[in-house]
């Protein structure tokens, strides 16, 4: 939801229009120019601008007195508060005809001292926000000065003094006061007009700025969300699939165990292509309880229920086993597989079981790949600093001379059930699912998975390990995220 | 700032206060009616994709209407005369029964990016001018704002029952603009009036901004009962309006005879 009212929803003041000081800056100029005193007020009172100039001696002679002080206040109290209307006391300007359809809303006030006031509303996109209060000045058709209003104040008061000081007030028609006020007028117009646009456009700024990082940050919690989402549904699958395969496994077990027995001849003999048909079973019952297996070691994996122990190992027994394991079924599809070890022996830090499945599921995939009379190699480098892991090290490396994978390929090999292409499933068989379980536990220890390959000459595996794995051990894989997208409604 | 002594006038100024009500069902209700200040706030805001005419439509508002009903045209625009913020035409005037109504006309800023200010300027609106490119080519744009409107109501609260729309089909100049024929047809997929324009020849301009301040007074009424609460009927808010904008060689002309020409 919106974060408050925006600046465009509500009433604007004078003061957020007028900048203070370069606004009394101009109403100096104007005030120096002309020798008539200003006050700007808005609309409660307060004051935005107060030049005086050549009143201040007149006036303060007046305020001596108790009387003079009584009614001068009066008169500024009337300038100031009073209705900017043709009552208390107010009347219409002398104004040259042709200033006449300008002034609307301009007002005379008379000042006791025989000083005048002219009021003008400031109007703003139909508004009153204030007033602004021109005088005093001496108005030219002043008969007598000092008149009786004045001179009443006080027994002491002194005339000529009086005259004295108001020579320094500016004298002039009244027509030409109020034409200056009009010119005033049409600049605090201008003002106006420029100060809104400051102060809407550097307000909405602000406003658009703020809304933008609020939008940030509601769209991060929307993703957060999705995410958590995305993490339990994964969860449920693991869980699912950890339950399927254990069932599966149970009775495929039987399965192939009764057939051993039978293949044995435990139930009696058994004539040749029977004996064919039973081992058939067991082959294919061996097969399938793999693949529940390796799917049951992803579920896990993905449920992040592995955990890995570390304990001191040799590398060089684990690749030798794990080819070894390898041998009849490369002998078996009529591939070479050789291994390569170095010369100084050395021995590392990891968990050996997950480590020898790492290998077999390479080479697994290396033979598979791998074409009739083609040559799958596996390569033990030496210890050495490695710079991809920035720690002590090895490789191992599987290589085949197989189909290859397409470069862009390389990164969704390794999520769970991912074939190149779905034809390649039929081919080669197995659900997809090694080269995940193979990146997860490399990664358990802390290692990396490289992948390299030419189309229809083969691949390189490395696998880069440290001696020593840091401190973790437990991993898990996220599945990627699929977009949605919500259908659109047209109205065009 | 200090308040002078002075001699207590009872008519002063009093603080303005923004009303909100709450409706007999319960849902909350916040007209720009103010009571104490007898005063109606109207906000239209101009709508649609970048450089669909927008800003033209109020320029051209501003060319036709009295300046002494109107504040000066606001526009914030970039050196390629893009909106950056928004522009703001206020319209005013006095009822019969001495209520001051503002009509605020604003226009959002169409590039994609501004979308935060797009929804900032959205709020409160009374009533929506769409205005739509209605060359062929543009149906996406259009249809990918009329859908970011939409969402941006929704985040600002506005219900889409209670702010009208009115759709304008703009530049109709232009080759590749959709015939009468499919105007018709786009009009029937939905309840919302189209007017076809012109904008920049002054085309279709003020039959929108008719359309559109029909269909704000009307929701308003609907919601604040201004006929009743302030004596404002239809037909004087819109003569108000009408009567101070020059409506020569518009549809709008027999309704509204123009009083003076435009400046
Ligand atoms: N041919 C033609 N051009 C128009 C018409 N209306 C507006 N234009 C032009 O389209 C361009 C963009 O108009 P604007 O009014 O600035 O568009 P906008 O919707 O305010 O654009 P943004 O401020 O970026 O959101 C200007 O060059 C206008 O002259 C029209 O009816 N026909
Ligand atoms: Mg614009």
């Amino acid at each position: 939801m919106r974060q408050g009212e925006s600046v465009l929803q509500r009433r604007i003041s004078l003061v957020e229009l007028l900048d203070g000081e370069s606004f009394t800056e101009v109403v100096k100029g104007f005030v120096e120019l002309y020798k008539v005193g200003i006050k700007v007020f808005d609309d409660k009172g307060g004051k935005l601008a107060d030049i005086k100039v050549g009143n201040g001696d007149f006036c303060g002679y007046v305020f001596s007195f108790p009387e003079g002080r009584r009614r001068c206040t009066s008169t500024v109290g009337r300038v100031k508060d009073g209705p900017v209307a043709l009552s208390h006391g107010a009347r219409l300007p002398v104004l040259e005809s042709t200033d006449a359809p300008k002034a609307k809303g301009v007002v005379t006030v008379p000042c006791f001292t025989g000083l005048r006031y002219i009021i003008l509303p400031i109007l703003w996109e139909g508004d009153t926000l204030g007033r602004v209060v021109f005088g005093p000045f001496f108005p030219e058709d002043l008969g007598d000065f000092p008149p009786p209003s004045l001179t009443e104040v006080s027994e002491g008061f002194d005339a000529a003094n009086a005259r004295k000081f108001v020579e320094k007030v500016r004298r002039a028609p009244e027509s030409t006061i109020a034409r200056v006020l009009l010119h005033f007028a049409q600049l605090l117009q201008t003002l106006l007009f420029a100060g809104q646009k400051m102060f809407l456009t550097s307000q909405l700024h602000i406003e658009a700025t703020l809304e933008q990082n609020r939008e940030l940050e509601e769209r991060n919690k929307k993703l957060e969300e999705m995410n958590q989402k995305l993490k339990d549904l994964d969860r449920l699958k693991s869980a699912f699939l950890a339950t399927v395969s254990h069932e599966l496994r149970t009775p495929l077990t039987s399965i192939i165990g009764y057939s051993e027995m039978l293949a044995e001849g435990l139930a009696g003999p058994l004539n040749g292509e029977q004996v064919d048909y039973v081992r058939t079973i067991m082959d294919k019952g061996e097969t399938l309880l793999k693949l529940i297996s390796s799917i049951l070691d992803i579920s896990q994996i993905e449920a992040g229920k592995v955990r890995l122990t570390f304990e001191p190992m040799d590398p060089f027994e684990l690749v030798n086993s794990s080819v070894s394991s390898l041998k009849p079924q490369s002998q078996k599809k009529g591939v070479t597989l050789e291994a390569k070890l170095p010369g100084r022996h050395f021995q590392s830090t990891g968990d050996r079981d997950r480590l020898r499945q790492v290998i077999t599921n390479l080479l697994t995939n290396a033979v598979k790949f791998t074409p009739k009379g083609g040559t799958v190699r596996v390569l033990l480098t030496e210890l050495t600093h490695q710079p991809d892991i920035n720690a002590q090290g090895f490789r191992i490396i599987v290589e085949d001379s197989g189909v290859g994978i397409p470069a862009d390929q390389f990164d969704k090999i390794f999520q769970s059930f991912y074939q190149v292409d779905s034809s390649s499933t039929r081919e080669y068989g197995g659900a997809g699912i090694g080269l995940a379980i193979v990146k997860s536990f490399v990664e358990g220890h802390g290692g990396v998975v490289r992948v390299a390959s030419e189309m229809n000459h083969g691949s390189r595996f490395t696998v880069i390990l440290p001696a020593i794995p840091s401190a973790q051990t437990s991993v898990s894989i996220t599945p990627p995220v699929t977009a949605l997208q919500a259908p659109a409604d047209d109205r065009f | 700032m200090g308040r002078a002594v002075s001699e207590g006038w009872s008519d002063q100024p009093r603080p303005s206060k923004s009303v909100t009500n709450r409706w007999f069902d319960g849902t909350l209700f916040d007209v720009q009616l103010n009571h104490a200040q007898r005063e109606l706030t109207v906000k239209i805001v101009y709508y649609g994709p970048g450089l669909s005419g927008k800003t033209t439509n109020l320029q051209m508002i501003h060319q036709r209407t009295q300046p002494d009903v109107r504040g000066r045209l606001l526009t914030v625009e970039t050196h390629d005369d893009r909106t950056l913020f928004f522009d703001l035409l206020p319209v005013f005037f006095n009822t019969a029964s001495g209520f001051k109504v503002k009509v605020k006309l604003f226009t959002v800023p169409g590039q994609v990016i501004h979308n935060a200010t797009r929804r900032i300027v959205l709020q409160g609106a009374d009533a929506v001018a769409f205005i739509a490119d209605s060359r062929r080519s543009a149906s996406p744009e259009n249809n990918s704002y009329w859908k970011n409107l939409n969402e941006n109501m929704r985040e600002n609260g506005l219900d889409p029952a209670h702010v009208p729309i009115v759709i304008q089909f703009n530049k109709r100049d232009l080759p590749d603009t959709r015939s009468d024929a499919e105007i018709e047809e786009a009009r029937k997929k939905g309840k919302e009036p189209v007017v076809g324009a012109i904008a920049i020849r002054g085309v279709g301009v003020l039959e929108t901004l008719f359309a559109v301040l029909q269909s704000a007074y009307r929701s308003l009424d609907a919601r604040a009962g201004l006929s009743k609460n302030i004596q404002l009927g239809e037909r004087e808010f819109l003569t108000q309006v009408f009567q101070n904008i020059d409506t020569s060689g518009t549809e709008l002309e027999k309704v509204f005879p123009p009083r003076v020409k435009a400046p």
